[in-house]
């Protein structure tokens, strides 16, 4: 009789025990609510919708994770496909690692099930097509864009006698016909009459000048590397190397150089729309006076540098539900409200056309609208091979940190250094 | 006839109640112990395992399992000039750690030892170190050893000296990522010690000093070699943890794996960026096995060594501890 009671008490503690792992799962749906969670990364200005969702969907409530670093995002995303579980209703992927996440594609739905095709219109074709996989899947709801313009210190150019308002600055650096030679050569400039460097790393330019061309690290396959024997690339590297070396760079690393922006170290900054965000961050909340202005030009020609998507994992609870916020975050209405709370372009030519009167204050009350349209005229995105932005972290980066430093001097050595060091990363 | 009856009966002759009692008392001790036993396979043997299992294929993180390739993974990370480069790097964080830490830790643990007023405050204030999270501790020191606008950076100004480029030189970034690791270790450790030090009878120490041995000479021939066991211990779990570094150097600079150059990339550094950033999964579990083995042989040869140098000195004393009279204050503690 004592062995039977036991039994049932012990039953009766692991269906208790079953029923709270049950209920574990769906607690939210207790209350009647759905709790989707979102992680994103950097400046992406999605937040800056949640509430309105909220407030239009009483039954959702939005649970928001926003990671320092695309790098960080990028590992966290990675391990927990690889784990099979515990990814975000909604991840944000950048443009640099889609191509890796395309090649396990399934670990995200296809969004057409959940009526993407129907506003496909509504985006640029190339960054629709961007977030499709090879079998036609759409695994990704494009969200901002990264036409490049220059950032540069109004104050700094104006005080060492060069033009300082953005269309003059956009017109001397030589407007629609801007090379990356006048480029240093004002650079030279404003070094012999202010005595500072012009820039604060080479990085940022030659991942712009990468960017720019047809084919960049990766032939158009994606597959076949284009980088040895690349003669183009290999003559602008050995230019940039040539500029820093002739005192153009501030020998500072490519990030996180906020201190050595206030203390006037270096005027000017490749500035993707992300980066307007970035740069503003540097300085307390409120700031117009830094000196930062924005000019429509880049040295080569328009190019697209970076941009996310919103991918549903495969793995959530509420794909319903999560699809259609990932597609209302990524209409235009909401990429106009993402551009203007933090500077990421919008990727839909609606989203486009609604923030064309925008103007931000902290860059002088610079018409950003206006001047990213004009910026991203003509933009392709390039097509990305899976170790892209392992060869931009791992291979150039360090190389160019080194010719800062003054460990590397002269340029030919530089390419045959990133050559041997790309070859130990990807080659084998 | 009487023999056998009166002889051994045989044991199905027992009680139910007499076997569960005779299981009760052969069972029951294992079963006690079991619950580390069974954890210590879920978590500790069976990832151990897995690794050695994945280390033997192509596994790519996203992707999964591919071919069986044997020891081509432990080929190519021993081929790596990456991997010797992490190698090196970390045994020369984990000299520039263990050895000042330790060496502190066992003089605080010393001072601590003696009669002190407000013991008990200056023994806490030692561990406070070991409580704030390693994150906090690399945000500071982040701001200390900031090339440019650090306090050092600052001090080395005031002299006219060249800014020291913490996050881009060798040798230097050891000494940073060290310095953080000793920050908060060396008082983890000194507590050990110092509970060690505390089980050393004083009279040992009153027969010592009426021999007229001055407190260097006490320090070195009874503290010493009686601690001696818990040396070993905090060696080789300093050794352990020094060969596993990876929060230190990874928040030193976030965006990296070690450094833009791999400066001061450890060899879980090492690990992480082949899993991760890499996606190669099945050469990322054989450096961990790699690693494993390294720690192996790092512990015995730390064994090894702290065991000759102590038996020498513990010989050293008996003798003259042998001669001593008859403990003649043994009975006034």
């Amino acid at each position: 009789m004592a062995n039977s009671r036991r039994t049932i008490a012990a039953s009766i503690a692991a269906a208790a025990a079953l029923a709270l792992v049950a209920t574990g799962c769906s607690a939210s749906g207790d209350s009647g609510k759905t709790t989707l969670s979102i992680t994103t990364f950097g400046t992406m200005g999605v937040d800056a919708n949640y509430e309105k969702y909220m407030e239009e969907n009483p039954d959702i409530i939005i649970e928001a994770t926003n990671l320092e670093g695309g790098g960080a995002a990028r590992d966290d995303a990675y391990a927990k496909i690889a784990a099979g579980t515990g990814l975000s209703d909604i991840v944000a992927i950048e443009e640099g690692w889609l191509g890796s996440i395309q090649e396990v594609a399934g670990s995200f739905v296809d969004l057409r099930d959940y009526g993407i095709e129907d506003q496909a219109d509504t985006w640029l074709d190339w960054k629709y097509e961007q977030g499709t996989d090879a079998d036609g899947r759409v695994i990704g709801a494009g969200l901002d864009i990264g036409p490049q313009g220059i950032c540069y210190r109004g104050d700094l150019f104006a005080a060492a006698g060069l033009p300082s308002e953005r269309t003059e600055v956009a017109e001397y650096l030589g407007g629609d016909d801007a090379t990356w030679e006048r480029f240093y050569e004002v650079g030279q400039e404003y070094l012999a009459a202010s005595g500072k460097a012009f820039w604060h790393s080479p990085r940022f330019f030659w991942n712009s000048f990468v960017n720019q061309q047809d084919e960049g690290y990766y032939k158009a396959d994606g597959e076949t590397l284009n980088i040895e024997g690349n003669n183009v690339l290999k003559e602008h590297f050995v230019g940039l190397v040539e500029a820093e070396m002739s005192g153009l760079g501030a020998k500072l690393p490519g990030w996180d150089v906020g201190p050595e922006a206030k203390e006037d170290k270096f005027a000017t900054y490749m500035c993707p729309s992300w980066m307007l965000g970035i740069v503003q961050g540097y300085y307390d909340a409120g700031t117009t006076d830094s000196g930062w202005d924005f000019a429509d030009v880049l040295p080569g020609g328009a190019a697209n540098w970076g941009g996310a998507f919103l991918g549903v994992a495969d793995s959530s609870q509420h794909k319903e539900e999560a699809a259609k916020l990932a597609l209302w975050l990524a209409a235009p209405a909401q990429q106009a409200a993402s551009f203007e709370l933090a500077g990421p372009y919008p990727s839909t030519i609606e989203g486009q056309e609604l923030v064309n009167d925008t103007t931000n204050e902290f860059f002088n009350s610079a018409p950003v609208g206006e001047i990213f349209a004009a910026r991203s005229e003509g933009v392709v995105a390039q097509v990305k091979g899976p170790e892209d932005s392992n060869i931009q972290d791992n291979v150039f980066g360090p190389i160019l940190d080194r010719v800062s430093q003054g460990e590397i001097t002269d340029g030919e050595t530089a390419w045959k250094e990133a050559l041997t060091l790309l070859d130990q990363l990807v080659g084998s | 006839m009487a023999l056998t009856t009166t002889g051994h009966r045989p044991p199905a002759a027992l009680t139910f109640k007499q076997k569960m009692a005779r299981l009760d008392y052969k069972a029951s001790p294992y079963l006690y112990v079991a619950p580390f036993f069974i954890l210590f396979a879920l978590i500790g043997i069976f990832p151990i395992a897995y690794t050695l299992n994945v280390s033997v294929y192509e596994w790519h993180l996203l992707k999964g399992q591919g071919d069986f390739v044997g020891i081509a993974n432990f080929q190519a990370v021993l081929g790596d000039p990456f991997f010797w480069n992490a190698f090196g790097n970390t045994i020369s964080i984990f000299l520039l750690s263990a050895i000042p830490q330790l060496v502190v830790a066992t003089g605080i643990a010393a001072l601590l030892d003696q009669a002190l007023r407000w013991r008990t405050f200056w023994r806490m204030s030692i561990l406070l170190p070991y409580i704030v999270a390693p994150v906090a501790v690399s945000v500071i020191f982040l701001q200390i050893f900031n090339q440019y606008h650090g306090p050092v950076a600052g001090l080395l100004e005031s002299f006219g000296l060249d800014p020291i480029r913490w996050a881009f030189d060798v040798f230097p970034s050891h000494v940073a990522i060290a310095s953080m690791v000793n920050w908060r270790w060396t008082g983890y450790n000194a507590l050990i010690l110092l509970a060690a030090m505390q089980a050393i009878p004083r009279d040992v120490y009153e027969s010592a000093a009426l021999d007229g041995a001055s407190k260097v000479r006490r320090f070195w021939s009874i503290t010493i070699p009686m601690i001696r066991p818990t040396l070993i211990f905090v060696v080789i779990t300093a050794t352990i943890g020094g060969l596993q570094i990876f929060t230190e150097p990874k928040l030193f600079d976030g965006r990296t794996n070690g450094g833009g150059d791999r400066q001061f990339q450890t060899i879980v550094l090492y690990l992480y960026e082949l899993a991760f950033p890499r996606r190669d999964f099945g050469r990322a579990a054989a450096t961990a096995w790699i690693l494993f083995i390294i720690i192996i042989l790092a512990g015995l040869i730390n064994y090894a060594i702290t065991r000759a140098i102590r038996t020498n000195e513990v010989r050293a004393v008996k003798i003259p501890a042998g001669a001593l009279p008859q403990n003649t204050f043994g009975g006034r503690k």
